[in-house]
């Protein structure tokens, strides 16, 4: 086994640190840019600016996580976990599909179960697609 | 080689496949919200929405209230599940509630219809009889309900004062009389109509005695336009037998109602 698969050097687990680094700055710098183009537009959403938080910290984490896990399986494992993270995080923040805005006398709610019944199933599919890409890495020979 | 082909490729395929529909279906799902909103501000701009003069009515003890309103929706949806709902409330207690649907709009279509409430005035006034007579401040709620490409929602409610101009504000009876010889009671009556409609419904005089037995009635057509002023002498023929020294006169109006005075001759 150990012939087979070499421990990776320091060097090696360096450049995963790095390149998981880079990974998770550029995600940074994409929810960032989020931030500066809808916090404007959704202040006035309840809660808005933990809701985001939560997101992008979460999402910045496991980006963070996979990239550092790449060529484990445990990559696969933080795969099925976001997506049950982001299934509960959507069902909590979108308020079961139900937003409402108070201004003074003046209510807007937007209701988009359907669309939120959508993500919750591509969650699912990613959840899926998870469990299969770990079956395809624990069924791969350390010589595949 | 063959064990790669028919093993391994079919769950890669899978697992790629599934990767294929994930994307697709993560950007249909960012799409579909940021169309809906330019759709909806496509809506919004120009004249593509327009409500008319509201008409007021009132007939056959029924109050009617017609906005007429076109919609031209320009946005790339169908807007559909349309609904208006008005609730009027006097001190946190309902009035009246009013609700109309209105028909489906397909996307490029212009639809030309008209939210007709209707209630009858026994139904709103029953519990709040003083607003045939007294000026008042009212709580209307309004909300407007539509889902957009029959994906999104929305629910727009408003709440806002109003004020209820009663048809017969400051109403009062005096200079009352009787003729012994014709047995005719009159009286004049003076009242403003403070409502948005006209009164063209009758009124119902009814005249007691002392022992609280009807000694006469008669009924008097009114048209009194909105915000005009109305004074009259009212005749009522009552029964010479039956007639005392005082009594009083109860006025009705759509079967309610709306005053109850004592009187004493001269």
């Amino acid at each position: 086994m150990s012939e087979l698969e070499p421990r990776p050097s320091r060097r090696k687990l360096g450049i995963r640190v790095a390149r998981a680094f880079l990974l998770t700055a550029a995600s940074g710098v994409f929810w960032l840019v989020i931030w500066f183009l809808t916090s404007m537009l959704l202040a006035n959403f309840p809660n808005y600016q933990t809701l985001f938080t939560v997101l992008a910290w979460g999402l910045l984490f496991f980006t963070f996580a996979i990239a550092l896990a790449e060529g484990t399986i445990y990559k696969y494992l933080l795969i099925i976990i976001r997506a049950f993270f982001l299934i509960v995080y959507l069902a909590y923040a979108t308020n079961s599909g139900t937003l409402t805005i108070n201004f003074k006398n003046f209510t807007l709610t937007v209701e988009f179960v359907p669309l939120l019944a959508l993500m919750i199933v591509i969650n699912l599919l990613d959840i899926a697609r998870g469990l299969l890409q770990a079956i395809e890495f624990a069924a791969q020979s350390p010589k595949d | 080689m063959n064990k790669r082909f028919y093993g391994a490729h079919p769950l890669r395929l899978t697992i790629k496949a599934l990767g294929w529909i994930i994307a697709l279906l993560w950007i249909i799902t960012l799409i579909l919200p940021i169309s809906v909103v330019f759709s909806l501000m496509k809506l919004a701009e120009g004249k593509n929405m327009g409500i008319q003069e509201p008409i007021f009515s009132l007939s056959n003890g029924n109050l009617s209230l017609t906005i007429p309103l076109y919609i031209n929706n320009t946005g790339f949806y169908d807007i559909s599940e349309v609904s208006v709902k008005i609730k009027i409330s006097k001190a946190n207690t309902a009035i009246a509630t009013l609700s109309k649907n209105l028909p489906d709009i397909p996307a490029g279509c212009m639809i030309n219809a008209s939210c007709n409430f209707s209630a009858s005035l026994n139904e709103i006034f029953q519990r709040h009889s003083t607003l045939l007579t007294e000026d008042a401040d009212l709580d209307v709620d309004a909300a407007l309900h539509f889902r957009v490409a029959r994906a999104i929602a929305f629910n727009i409610t408003q709440n806002f004062p109003t004020r209820w101009g009663a048809p017969f504000q400051n109403l009062t009876v005096y200079d009352v009389a009787y003729n012994t010889t014709a047995h005719v009671f009159s009286f004049s009556i003076s009242f403003n109509n403070h409502a948005f409609f006209s009164i063209n419904e009758p009124l119902t005089i009814e005249l007691y005695n002392s022992g609280s037995e009807k000694v006469g009635s008669t009924f008097w057509s009114l048209n009194v336009p909105s915000g005009e002023s109305f004074q009259g002498l009212i005749e009522v023929n009552v029964d010479p037998a039956k007639m005392t020294e005082s009594g009083f006169i109860r006025l009705f109006f759509g079967g309610l109602k709306i005053f109850e005075e004592g009187w004493t001759l001269p």
